[in-house]
């Protein structure tokens, strides 16, 4: 091959051990297109049907689960409630909150379901969850300094944030964000770090600050005071209750995200990394910052389809509940074109995840001497 | 059955409801027993879907407690969901105020939209959206003591709304009614208008261009010279006029040449001509306007007029730019789809104008 062939189409992406051109990064980026358009254009009345029957089942398990916490001076009762009350708080969150408000649904052109009006039980507000997530993170997916879910403001993932002391203590905190996910989610939205350094204006904080305690003081009103005092003399029984979908809710948000983003393999960016990106290298650092998790129908229900993460950041407004069919044809381009496409069950994926985090929490140069170290004694 | 509609709101207990159901609404929980709560918008049952020919039905809508009653000749944009989605259109309002349930008559167009669905497919039991009842197509307070309406096709429901209406309302005038219609087949609420014709106040004329008129009925059609030769003193009537566009034209047009009374007439949505790529951009809420150039995106058009929408990543994924377009042709940047859409919302940051565009800017 000349000199002359190779600049008119130069490798333009190399990670991995893989080495493409431009004009291969557009044609893979074209094959992903195609896969978007075939099931946008299909979209129908059976879509339509999954979602308004999910809303319902949602609804008649919240209403169920609150009966029955009523009713909880029986233990059964009690048990079953808080179940029903925690698994319909994940499934408004995840599988109707989080993809109604990615405008999935906006296509029903229904204002229930539309993602410039819907508002989700979870103490972040909509509108700041959907410039910080939707804007934010899936346009700058796992760039570290642009997408602020990378570590929340707290967390070390990646070695190109700068290491500090606190850091050392991530391993234990961590489980603290996880049990209180959703304040997380809601605070690192003001971006206090930036207050610090003088980029955000007090003026700005404190109007999203009040927003969302606004929000906050409503979940607190409902879920810890009206609802208990419901119950009169039950009242511990049903505030417990509600605590415990709360925080079951919490973890479980928590344990689908971060395996959606942070496992081992799960590549970081650069904020040199995105200059003139092209849209097919968008959709392959969409593709190589995400991982998958398997499981059964139920258990991808239960996620959001975030357990098809890899599709949700391809194509992050197409109807959750068609990114199964799309999974092994994403899947078999990524073959063809030699990308990792990272998936594999919970258990493996959250273990992956832990090493990330217990291994941030050290500095760069501590890493780089344990993994030479590592590399001295490994066997030949 | 309407819901709840006499009993008081109690402040106390809407107020309550609304916190335990936040941050949605009460009505979002009532859904699941009668899909026609919502806090949002009015939502109707079809109770009966009367057919007047194998082209037409009138429906017997049941709304739910946000429906305000309407002003005769009033017309709702109602929306039905086809595959899925929600497509909408507006119809006039076919039953007098006050009259229950409320009803739409809608005549098949062939066009494979709302009203062809409607016709074929509606059943007894489905559900539809309503916009709060529009239009200034209404009698004046106080009511003239003599009208002069004239309407043809499909023209014919707002002025059976309003002819009824004021017949029902104790008027001691007179009204002279004449609906032009191809022939007998076509013709919608027949039965309602052999009603309303018995009463001495309303002299009612059927006016066929097509078919052999039965005793009573004219045979003919609209041009200039006929309301002057056929309606004693026409010009000096308040004329209200309804009908498909040419219908409008030669009436206002003679009404410009002779009437000297006022004039009101309702004229059917035509679709918005759309020609290539580009177009005039309207802006609803600033005022202004802008050409907008072949594949601009909309948001580039009201950037570079000066304007500053909301918008986030500019590639068409994370929607923070959608805006309501209230009518107009559009092109989706990058799958090169036209569209014509209706008080509906877009991603202005991948849509360019194909022709005329009024957006909620």
């Amino acid at each position: 091959m000349n000199a002359k062939v190779e600049n008119l189409d130069p490798v333009i992406f190399e990670r991995q051990g893989v080495r493409l051109t431009r004009s291969q990064v557009e044609a893979f980026g074209r094959e992903i297109e195609a896969l978007r358009d075939e099931v946008m254009s299909d979209l129908g009345e059976q879509d339509a049907r999954y979602i308004r029957r999910l809303v319902k089942t949602q609804k008649s398990m919240e209403l169920a689960g609150r009966g029955l916490l009523f009713l909880s001076v029986l233990p059964p009762a009690w048990l079953a409630g808080t179940a029903l009350l925690s698994v319909s708080k994940i499934l408004e969150n995840m599988e109707i909150g989080h993809n109604v408000m990615h405008a999935q649904w906006d296509w029903l052109n229904d204002p229930a379901l539309d993602s410039s009006t819907y508002d989700w039980d979870n103490t972040c507000p909509a509108e700041q969850w959907k410039h910080s997530h939707n804007y934010m993170h899936h346009t700058f997916t796992n760039v570290v300094g642009k997408d602020r879910d990378v570590g929340y403001g707290i967390l070390r993932l990646s070695e190109d944030q700068p290491w500090n002391p606190l850091y050392l203590a991530q391993p234990a905190y961590n489980w603290a964000l996880a049990a209180l996910f959703q304040w997380g989610v809601a605070f690192h939205d003001l971006e206090y770090e930036k207050l610090l350094k003088g980029e955000k204006s007090f003026a700005e904080y404190r109007v999203q600050r009040r927003k969302i305690m606004k929000k906050v003081r409503k979940q607190v009103l409902k879920d810890y005071l009206l609802f208990p005092a419901l119950a009169g003399p039950f009242f511990p029984l049903v505030f417990a209750g509600n605590l415990s979908a709360n925080l079951t809710r919490n973890l479980w948000a928590y344990l689908i995200i971060f395996c959606g983003h942070f496992t081992e393999h799960a590549e970081m960016f650069s904020e040199a990394d995105i200059e003139n990106e092209s849209r097919g290298q968008w959709y392959l650092r969409q593709l190589l910052g995400s991982s998958n998790l398997e499981g059964g129908p139920l258990f991808h229900i239960m996620s959001g389809n975030l357990s098809h993460q890899i599709e949700h950041h391809l194509f992050p407004d197409m109807p959750s509940n068609r990114y199964k069919e799309l999974a092994p044809r994403v899947r078999e381009i990524a073959d063809r074109y030699g990308l990792h496409y990272n998936t594999g069950r919970l258990g493996q994926q959250f273990g992956t995840v832990l090493k990330r985090i217990n291994r941030m929490a050290l500095p760069n140069r501590v890493l780089r001497g344990l993994s030479r170290r590592r590399a001295n004694s490994a066997p030949m | 059955m309407h819901l709840d509609s006499s009993s008081p709101r109690n402040g106390l207990m809407r107020r309550l409801g609304r916190a335990l159901a936040s941050p949605f609404d009460p009505e979002d929980y009532l859904a699941l027993f009668d899909a026609r709560y919502s806090s949002r918008e009015i939502l109707a049952r079809v109770a009966r879907v009367r057919r007047e020919s194998d082209q037409a039905v009138t429906l017997e809508l049941e709304p739910n407690r946000l429906w305000k009653q309407h002003r005769a000749g009033q017309h709702v944009l109602l929306g039905v969901d086809i595959d899925g989605a929600r497509q909408q259109r507006c119809f006039s309002l076919s039953s007098a105020p006050g009259e229950w349930p409320v009803t739409v008559t809608v005549k098949a167009n062939g066009g494979g939209g709302v009203s062809d669905h409607l016709v074929h497919r509606c059943r007894a039991g489905d559900l539809v959206s309503l916009s709060a009842p529009a239009g200034d197509f209404v009698i004046p307070e106080p009511a003239p003591e003599r009208i002069l309406l004239l309407s043809a096709g499909s023209g014919v429901t707002p002025v059976h709304s309003i002819v009824k209406s004021w017949l029902s309302s104790g008027q001691t005038g007179r009204l002279i009614w004449v609906h032009f219609e191809r022939n007998y087949s076509s013709l919608l609420l027949g039965e309602s208008l052999r009603e309303l014709a018995l009463d001495d106040r309303l002299d009612f004329r059927l006016v066929l261009s097509a078919d052999t008129p039965r005793e009573g009925d004219f045979s003919g059609r609209l041009d200039e010279h006929w309301l002057t030769q056929q309606v004693q003193e026409a010009a000096a009537l308040p004329l209200f006029v309804c009908g498909p566009q040419g219908f409008l034209d030669t009436v206002i047009d003679w009404h410009g040449r002779h009437g000297h009374g006022p004039l009101f007439h309702e004229r059917f949505q035509q679709a918005t001509s759309g020609g290539g790529e580009g177009g005039r951009v309207r802006f609803a809420r600033s005022g202004g306007e802008t050409e907008a150039a072949a594949g601009q995106s909309l948001l580039e058009a009201a950037e570079a007029a000066g304007l500053r929408p909301r918008h986030g990543c500019r590639m068409g994924i994370c929607h923070t730019c959608k805006c309501r377009v209230a009518r107009g042709r559009v092109r989706d940047l990058q799958s090169g789809e036209h569209r014509e859409l209706n008080n509906q919302e877009i991603r202005i940051c991948m849509h360019g104008a194909d022709g005329d565009v009024e957006l909620d800017l």
